[in-house]
């Protein structure tokens, strides 16, 4: 009943691959979020942009699964960025220090323009 | 609320809430503090810092201090005082916490290649509300106390 579900779904827009998550985020979204980085990597995504929605509820273990993401991130020198953050949550991201590895930004066509100024810069 | 006309002390009202330690049931702590937030005249962003504190100190209680056994309760206070509202969160005691746990700040430069990226709870709900403390209760559980502050 309160385990709530998780939704994830994969998109490509000008060239970034766009990771949806509707719901919250928390211990139980663990193999959902990791399972949907994995297949956009294996398609050879180079830009990867967390798009968050809907999310009421990100605790510290969805933020340990998001850090999970940070260091695959870098390992398979991917860019990562987040978008659609509540005021609340982009200031746990600043405070945890996730916003040194991922640009927050507040919708998904500002996270496309700013992957497109990061690659023409 | 009502307020009781009759009352010459400050009110001071009380709820209860008694949780099974099976995840997801700190969504029902979570929502009762941020109903009365709420009502008692938080503004939103200070919710939203109670509802991440409330759900860390219950998470906790029942991951690490009942140790998910379902049968073991998790007792969440909630007094609403007219300045401040007070959660304090007590566990069983299956597991006690490590006091080095209550000061540690958390680095994610130190974390990125740990395989435990955990550890963020405890320091959230220091830098998320206005006065904490970690202690242990009489009955011998964990207990966590939190205060929030109504500015006027």
């Amino acid at each position: 009943m309160l385990e709530d579900e998780l939704n994830v779904g994969i998109r490509q827009r000008e060239g970034v691959a766009i990771i949806d998550l509707m719901g919250d985020v928390t211990t139980f979204a663990e193999e959902k979020i990791n399972s949907a980085y994995r297949e956009v990597t294996e398609g050879g995504a180079r830009y990867v942009l967390l798009n968050f929605r809907q999310n009421d509820y990100i605790n510290s273990a969805g933020i340990a699964i998001l850090i999970g993401i940070v260091t695959e991130v870098n390992r398979n020198n991917q860019k990562l960025a987040v978008s659609g953050l509540s005021q609340h949550f982009q200031k746990i991201f600043r405070m945890v220090g996730l916003a040194q590895y991922a640009e927050i930004y507040q919708d998904e066509d500002e996270a496309l323009q700013g992957f497109k100024s990061a690659t023409t810069a | 609320m009502s307020n009781n006309k009759s009352e010459t002390k400050p009110l001071e009202k009380i709820i209860e809430l008694r949780l099974p330690s099976r995840l997801g049931y700190e969504r029902v702590a979570m929502d009762t503090a941020s109903s009365l937030a709420r009502r008692m005249g938080f503004q939103g962003d200070r919710v939203d810092a109670l509802k991440t504190a409330v759900s860390e100190a219950v998470t906790n209680a029942i991951e690490h201090g009942n140790q998910h056994d379902a049968a073991m309760k998790v007792v969440v206070l909630l007094t609403v005082r007219d300045d401040e509202l007070i959660v304090s969160v007590a566990d069983q005691g299956r597991q006690l916490l490590d006091q080095n746990n209550v000061t540690r700040t958390p680095h994610i430069e130190d974390i990125l290649d740990k395989s435990d990226k955990g550890g963020w709870g405890i320091w959230l709900i220091r830098e998320l509300v206005d006065e904490v403390e970690f202690t242990t209760a009489p009955t011998g559980g964990n207990q966590v106390r939190m205060v929030i502050h109504l500015e006027r």
